[in-house]
């Protein structure tokens, strides 16, 4: 028995109207060296002159046991087995599905049969966009959301028919909902081949090198601004933003350095998880303590905030100064006395501001979860809780990818997972590296707290 | 040292090197032919050759017979001719004889993927995605059944005139005289194989979610078999239908019908192979299985009426074995595989097994 060099196989999905079509086209006419068999959904209509062009119906199967996790695409079985005879014409299988398919058959088909799974290798989901039409179809359509959610590769294409803004605004929302694609950019589906083939999608050193931020900590405020204060009365004073509401924490004694920042937030992310008290414009704004800003009236609103003892004041804010043209003014009558007429003056600058990346709304209820932990995982109490975990969530988790470190193991453990299946290998060595534990979650509503806390239990 | 003849009645050696050769490509089908004298053999290139069934010359020999690919070939039962179908949607009706075609049957674009004679040799069932078409010898078109669900998986003939169809969530039992449908066996999930007993009354499919599903038809009873390691794509059932013979992984599962069974019953375990099982053949009488694995091996097998076992034989081939035939006298075995290898074995049967098999 010889072992075998698995053939890749990517799939292709995307609406109507996204351009697969012409993807495809364009791969198949390029110049890559690769001998590509092409499984072409019942309404395609590629016109290529092509050696291994294939149709299939999609039939979509569902197991005896009524779980649609355990969907599987029977037309691709009967078709692939079918290739498997013949590798000596082809070396990479590209599957293009219909707009409406929901990639969840697809993709668990190369975990499920366990022929398929000898043979083939989920290489990567490339999701095609139609920037002019996907936020129609996102609202409309739980395909389209899953075919977000599932993408290695989200191409957004048609970007000649939207504005910049609104691209800038798409893909942000493409990102929240899947955190572990990447995104490319495109007119006429016209990217390049390397962008969709050869993957190798569950390379996560690869997934983390595009993304250096993927999994930077996100904070509840946006921005920070710290005041030199002496003893008295301020005046805190808004303009009209963008929302009628900004909560805000105001810290005492908030140091300026990198360090002290970061307390500062960490502290403040604490202060921002409990009930925010409503302030109308005049209220007095206390230290050390969540709370909303009513702004529905028109004009600039005023807050007061006092100073007992001289010191720096930090102020976290939802959203950026900017924004809502935030200042801070002395309103002590000792110091209006000798300067009543010049109220400019009393402006008080920041000695020191931070912006963080910000927590986005998660308007969508497809989102992704990244957990970061230091340390090694206990492989049993790992293999329990995720058992749990996807036989009471695998329909709403859609993707999962990440790596594990286990004590015993001086390699890293790789997982990818779809729906309630996942394999797990051992990937490079560690070496002298710090051993750490990452895993990614792209579902529907899913628990952050819940599943953070789960894992957190799986530590040594 | 165990006393041999504890490893079998006649210990190692029950195949003897027949004759091998190689053809261009993957081997997908094959069959004897002419009374056991000639061993008929489809490759994945599409090319059709006939060796002599003793010394393995080469009788005749076509070159690319179906565009794309060839994927099923049956045998009338006379053995004077077969049909061929390919991913071409052709089927091609041939002479054993000299390779000459008669007959082509286009069904459209699309694939035929399942052939089957009729016991009797009047009829030809081809599978055309989710239709069946019954054709006679001559070609001409006799029944054609409506649209399945899905693409059908299997076919198989209860009797002359009954034909048996399997497909996502039912088997269906066509009158193909009559054109009307005879029984319907539904049940939810992804059948991708099927056998018949001999006497039409067990139906067993083998379900993509690696378990084996049957029913018998004279009461409607169904039962489930669970806890395959894989996907039970080969099933064979002996001639007297006692035994049945499972793939679905690396060990051969073997049930018996024998009293209430196999329902609570614990089923044969065979054994030996190293990879999953890819073929499994009956001999023509007697109580002898033949296997074949992904790993290149081939084992037979002397079974009890309680689906028991012990090996009689086996040979390593070194590819895949894709298919394997007993000879009609069961005098030869041969097995095909994926490097385009053909092997046949004499095999010499000293021992007394009734020819009627279990009864």
């Amino acid at each position: 028995m010889t072992n075998k060099q698995k053939v890749p196989v990517t799939i292709l999905t995307g609406f109507l109207g996204s351009g697969k079509t012409t993807l495809l086209n364009k791969i198949l006419s390029e110049e890559h060296g690769k001998r590509i068999a092409v499984i072409e959904n019942e309404y395609g209509e590629v016109g290529i002159d092509q050696g291994l062009v294939i149709n299939a119906d999609e039939e979509v199967f569902e197991m005896s046991n009524g779980c649609i996790c355990c969907t599987v695409r029977g037309d691709l079985i009967r078709v692939l087995g079918n290739l498997m005879k013949r590798r000596d014409k082809f070396d990479y299988v590209l599957v293009e599905t219909t707009g409406l398919a929901d990639p969840g058959p697809v993709a668990q088909t190369f975990f499920m049969d366990d022929e398929i799974r000898s043979e083939f290798s989920l290489d990567g989901i490339v999701t095609l966009v139609d920037a002019a039409h996907i936020d129609q179809q996102l609202g409309r359509s739980d395909e389209s959301s899953e075919q977000v959610a599932f993408a290695d590769v989200l191409v957004l294409n048609k970007t000649d028919l939207v504005s910049d803004e609104s691209l800038d605004t798409l893909e942000a929302r493409l990102r929240d909902m899947n955190r572990m694609a990447r995104v490319v950019r495109s007119k006429q589906a016209d990217v390049s081949v390397e962008t969709v083939l050869n993957l190798g999608a569950f390379d996560l050193d690869q997934v983390l090198e595009r993304r250096p931020s993927f999994l930077e900590p996100e904070y509840p405020f946006e921005w920070t601004g710290i005041f030199q204060l002496e003893p008295g009365r301020y005046e805190v004073s808004l303009e009209e933003g963008p929302d009628p509401m900004m909560s805000l924490v105001v810290v005492a004694d908030q140091g300026t350095d990198e360090e002290s920042l970061n307390e500062g937030a960490e502290s403040c992310v604490r202060l921002y998880a409990e009930p925010a008290e409503l302030l109308h414009p005049g209220d007095k704004i206390p230290l050390n303590k969540h709370v909303n800003l009513q702004l529905q009236s028109e004009g600039r609103k005023s807050f007061s905030l006092e100073v007992e003892k001289s010191g720096h004041l930090g102020l976290f804010t939802q959203h950026t100064a900017e924004e809502f043209d935030i200042k801070v003014r002395r309103m002590d009558t000792s110091v209006s006395e000798s300067g009543s007429n010049q109220p400019n003056n009393l402006l008080i600058p920041p000695i020191a501001e931070r912006t963080w990346v910000a927590q986005h709304e998660h308007d969508d209820e497809v989102g992704s979860i990244a957990i970061e932990r230091n340390g090694n995982v206990d492989p049993e109490k790992l293999n329990a809780w995720l058992s749990q975990l996807l036989s009471e969530k695998g329909v709403d988790i859609f993707r999962m990818k990440g790596f594990i470190s286990f004590a015993d193991e001086p390699r890293r453990i790789v997982f990818q997972g779809v729906h309630m299946l996942f394999t797990s290998q051992p990937d490079r060595e560690w070496g002298n590296e710090s051993r750490r534990n990452q895993l990614v979650f792209i579902g529907r509503d899913l628990d952050e707290e819940a599943l953070q806390s789960g894992f957190d239990k799986c530590l040594t | 040292m165990p006393d041999i003849r504890e490893l079998g009645p006649q210990g190692r050696g029950m195949l003897h090197e027949g004759w091998s050769t190689e053809v261009a490509d993957y081997v997908i089908v094959c069959g004897w032919a002419l009374e056991g004298n000639a061993f008929l053999v489809g490759d994945a290139a599409g090319g059709l050759y006939a060796f002599e069934g003793k010394s393995g010359t080469v009788l005749w020999h076509r070159k690319e017979v179906h565009e794309g690919s060839l994927l099923a070939m049956s045998i009338h039962p006379d053995g004077d001719i077969f049909a061929t179908a390919g991913q071409d949607g052709r089927v091609l009706i041939w002479k054993s004889k000299d390779g000459e075609s008669n007959k082509a049957l286009d069904l459209g674009k699309g694939w035929v993927e399942h052939l089957q004679w009729s016991p009797d040799g009047q009829f030809l069932a081809v599978v055309f995605s989710q239709y069946v078409y019954v054709f006679g010898a001559d070609g001409e078109e006799h029944w054609r059944s409506d649209k399945h669900p899905s693409t059908v998986s299997a076919v198989a003939w209860s009797k002359s005139n009954e034909l048996a169809t399997a497909c996502y969530g039912q088997v269906t039992f066509y009158d193909v005289l009559r054109a009307q449908v005879n029984q319907k066996l539904e049940w939810q999930g992804s059948l991708v194989s099927m056998v018949l007993s001999p006497d039409g009354d067990i139906v067993a499919c083998g379900s993509q979610d690696n378990s084996v599903h049957f029913w018998r038809r004279s009461t409607a009873q169904d039962a489930e078999m669970t806890g395959y390691p894989g996907k039970p794509s080969q099933l064979a059932f002996d001639q007297t239908g006692m035994v049945l013979a499972t793939g679905g992984g690396e060990r051969i599962t073997v049930w018996s019908f024998q009293g209430n069974g196999p329902e609570g019953t614990v089923p044969g375990e065979l054994d030996l192979h190293i990879g999953a099982i890819s073929s499994l053949a009956f001999s023509n009488r007697g109580s002898l299985l033949a296997s074949g694995s992904r790993d290149g091996s081939v084992f037979v097998w002397l079974l009890q009426k309680n689906g028991h076992g012990e090996p009689l034989g086996g040979a390593f081939v070194g590819a895949h074995v894709e298919a394997i035939a007993w000879r009609p006298d069961d005098c030869a075995l041969a097995a095909v595989n994926a490097n385009g290898g053909i092997n046949v074995w004499d095999f010499k049967n000293r021992i007394k097994t009734s020819p009627k098999g279990f009864s």
